[in-house]
């Protein structure tokens, strides 16, 4: 049996699972870039712009920005490089229901026998809590079987719950999926937003900040048991002083639960969600 | 149970199920005429006979019987009307014989009435409710006498369903729909809450659940799989106009001759009844020849002439509306009516406190509308009975929120969901107005004494449900009692709909005297301020 390890395995991700700082400048790691377009411009996510970049960037451009997916062959370089020093190479990226990433991604491996493309069904630092995860068991050697069956445990299992103070960035780049009818902006309305089926859904529409709070703790115990040490990652696009009370409220609900990650919003996943957004991701090892 | 008190049920329990499914009954009807009126009128005839029931004083079998059958002959309306009234005719007329009530008495019923449906139409065809009641009857015809009760019924019951999903491809109307037989389905939903009430009176306990959770069970798989796929235009209007139907009353009425006269003015023609009165009913371009014939040899009582070409408009009007939920609410004030269009409220109409709306105005902002569901705000206390008369009237199903007022309607607004089922989005909403609280900070119009505390014209006062909470001349005082009496009373989240013009005082000036109110019993609520615009209440308040 295989035995996968840190030093015979590398992760490719696209720039859409928002890392923290650095995280994929290490060896075995490579994050392929989506663009984003302010007019003429074009810039890589996460490369030619840093997020805090693109929000003050979103601020004061006269024109929204659009975000187009990296090419077929922008992965097959990726590969091919890794390749020369990697037997086997794991591709995560965000739902295909959201962005044609996966399908490039799964075309360029098509040349490389042992590059495994996943479609996450899922988006944002989620997929970075992922490999976190994955990282962790392949620094311990961990063989091939038990490595694809956590990361269809973590596929299958894992839940995000973020808050947008509008909708508006959602409903205009299209990526609103099935919280379509939502009513956010108005009335002290705070739209929770998650994942499902790959797709972006409507949560619970609450008022009130506390209110909103105490609703997202309640979507940690609706999915986890009370004794559950649940893995949690939180990050947002511009509003890291949400993340504090965000974090008490999720540990009070879950006293065993430890945040492992704080991601952040880039570029693209910024261009669709705009300023104010924070997250959390679980999942129940 | 008495005999009485047993057939006083089993009506109830067919005009209660009957009552659920009748809008249901109405858009599958497509047959002879797609009128959409199957469902109203079974259901009003069997309540016409529980009427009947009520107000006779007949406490044994053979006298309840034929107050039955007579009240069914009286009340009978439309083609499944007056072919149920002889169906049941014809089962009460085989009770009345019985000596004691078992499972023999119900199958021997079961072909009596079925004979006497087959009697009554001239030209029987297959695919409707005398298909149905055959079924039944049939299925049940050689089984002993020893047979039990409950085996017969769901032996009856299944045969009766088998048949109603039958008649689909048994008539080329409904194979076009798509849909079942609208008189049959309303017979088995007859005949299953008529058990129910029958088990209700045996029990004394209302354990009609089997039965009516069925019959809905099926509504739903049904109104989704059918009533979304019926092409409302790709039916054929009727021959006739008016469907017309009378009694008629007299000592020696010809029967074979009336029923000679109005079968050559239309078609669907019954003439069902006997010993000096008769049930008349035709569809017909000629309503006043049929009765001007028929009162040369009677008395007419109880005419009804429906136009079914309007019928027909109305019926595809309200299948070719959008299946979703959309809300009216009732409000006063520009900024609070653009917050419940922004909600996702489609239609707000002017009212409130000294400026209810009527029905008619309400009834005319659902029609409005092209949802085939709606809920409906009234926000006021007064506008709440008003409401439920103008959903009665709708031709659509209507589904009134007690919202008592603006701030509890406006967060009644944000449980609002287009996607489900009127019903069902209601009782969502309902159910926050549990933990809504309304205030309201308004000018005392006379001297008087509210709650025991006397005020004076003119003086500010403020309610909290209605509840005198403070009172003085200084608006800003008022409002911060009110806000700390509900903030130190639970509420997380205060929203205040403002209309200041002419107070002195600015919403910044409210924000601080909120913060200030707020500081020491409460300080973790938050406030919501919003330009409300409303007559007569500078401030309301609704607290969570």
């Amino acid at each position: 049996m295989t035995r996968l390890t840190l030093d015979n395995t590398a992760i490719v991700v696209d720039s859409t699972c928002d890392p923290p700082p650095g995280y994929f400048d290490r060896p075995g790691l490579a994050m392929v870039p989506l663009k984003v377009n302010f007019g003429d411009e074009s810039y890589r996510d996460g490369v030619d712009l840093s997020p805090p970049e693109f929000f003050a960037k979103l601020a004061s451009s006269p024109v929204l920005p659009t975000t187009s997916q990296p090419t077929v062959g922008e992965f097959t370089s990726v590969y091919a490089a890794l390749r020369r020093d990697y037997e086997h190479v794991l591709a995560f990226h965000l739902s295909s229901a959201m962005s044609g990433t996966y399908e490039a991604s799964r075309r360029a491996a098509e040349a490389f026998p042992t590059v495994e493309v996943y479609d996450t069904r899922t988006v944002s630092a989620t997929i970075t809590l992922l490999v976190e995860r994955v990282r962790i068991r392949l620094a311990a050697g961990i063989p091939s079987d038990e490595l694809h069956d956590f990361i269809a445990h973590f596929l299958a299992h894992n839940h995000m719950l973020f808050q947008v103070p509008t909708l508006e960035y959602l409903r205009r780049g299209g990526r609103i999926g099935r919280a379509q009818s939502m009513v956010g902006d108005v009335f002290g309305i705070r739209p929770l937003i998650t994942v499902v089926d790959g797709e972006l859904g409507a949560y619970a529409k609450v008022r009130g900040e506390r209110r909103a709070l105490e609703a997202m703790a309640g979507f940690l115990r609706e999915h986890s048991q009370a004794d559950d040490a649940v893995v949690l990652a939180t990050w947002s696009s511009d509003a890291d002083d949400k993340l504090p009370a965000l974090e008490e409220a999720l540990l009070a609900a879950r006293p065993r639960s430890e945040v492992v990650q704080h991601g952040r919003v880039g570029a693209v996943v910024g261009t669709h969600g705009g300023q104010g957004m924070f997250a959390f991701a679980m999942i129940v090892e | 149970m008495s005999v009485r008190g047993h057939t006083l049920e089993v009506l109830a329990g067919a005009v209660a199920a009957l009552e659920v499914e009748r809008d249901y009954v109405n858009d599958l009807n497509v047959y002879p005429v797609p009128d959409g009126d199957t469902g109203t009128n079974l259901l009003l005839t069997v309540q016409a006979v529980l009427d009947e029931v009520r107000a006779a004083p007949a406490d044994d079998l053979a006298g309840l019987m034929s107050v039955v059958i007579r009240g069914s002959l009286m009340g009978a309306r439309g083609n499944s009307g007056v072919i149920l009234s002889q169906i049941v005719r014809g089962a009460c007329e085989s009770i009345a014989a019985a000596q004691a009530f078992n499972a023999a008495v119900v199958r021997d019923a079961l072909r009596g009435a079925s004979e006497a449906a087959y009697r009554a139409v001239r030209q029987p065809v297959e695919g409707t409710m005398l298909s149905v009641i055959r079924a039944m009857a049939e299925a049940v015809a050689d089984t002993p006498d020893t047979i039990s009760l409950p085996a017969l019924v769901t032996t009856v019951t299944t045969a009766g369903a088998e048949a109603v999903e039958r008649t689909v491809d048994q008539l080329e109307a409904l194979r076009r729909a798509g849909v079942v037989d609208a008189g049959g389905y309303g017979l088995l939903i007859l005949l299953r809450g008529a058990v129910a009430g029958f088990l209700k009176a045996e029990t004394g306990s209302a354990s009609a659940a089997p039965v009516t959770a069925d019959g809905s069970d099926r509504r739903r798989g049904r109104a989704t799989r059918h009533i979304a796929g019926i092409p409302p235009d790709a039916l054929e209007d009727s021959r006739f106009r008016y469907c017309t139907s009378f009694l008629l009353l007299g000592d020696d009425l010809d029967r074979t001759d009336l029923e000679r006269f109005v079968n050559g003015q239309g078609d669907c023609a019954l003439v069902v009844g006997g010993e000096g009165l008769l049930k008349i009913h035709v569809h017909t371009d000629h309503p006043g020849a049929v009765l001007s014939y028929a009162s040369a040899h009677g008395t007419i009582d109880d005419v009804e002439v429906a136009d079914m070409r309007e019928q027909t408009r109305a019926r595809r009007r309200r299948l070719s509306l959008d299946q979703r939920v959309a809300c009216v609410a009732v409000a006063a004030g520009e900024g609070n009516k653009a917050l419940f269009h922004e909600l996702g409220c489609e239609a707000v109409i002017d009212g409130g406190q000294s400026m209810n709306p009527s029905a008619a105005q309400l009834v005319a902002a659902v029609e409005s509308l092209d949802a085939a569901e709606v809920v409906v705000l009234p926000n006021n206390g007064n506008v709440v009975l008003t409401a439920e008369q103008a959903a009665a009237m709708c031709d659509r199903r209507v589904a009134v929120v007690a919202s008592t007022s603006l701030p509890a309607g406006l967060a009644a607004m944000v449980a609002f969901d287009a996607d489900g089922d009127a019903a069902g989005v209601a009782a969502a909403m309902n159910e926050t107005l549990d933990h809504v609280r309304s205030a309201e900070i308004t000018h005392a119009v006379r001297d008087s004494e509210i709650d025991g505390v006397a005020v004076r014209e003119g003086e500010i006062i403020g309610l909290v449900d209605g509840h005198l909470t403070a009172s003085g001349d200084d608006l800003r005082a008022v409002f911060g009692e009110v806000v700390r009496t509900l903030g130190s009373q639970g509420a997380e989240l205060i929203t205040i709909l403002t209309a200041l013009n002419g107070c002195g005082l600015t919403v910044a000036d409210l924000q601080d005297a909120a913060a200030a109110a707020c500081a020491t019993d409460c300080p973790l609520v938050e406030f919501l301020f919003q330009e409300g615009g409303q007559p007569l209440y500078p401030i309301l308040i609704g607290a969570e």
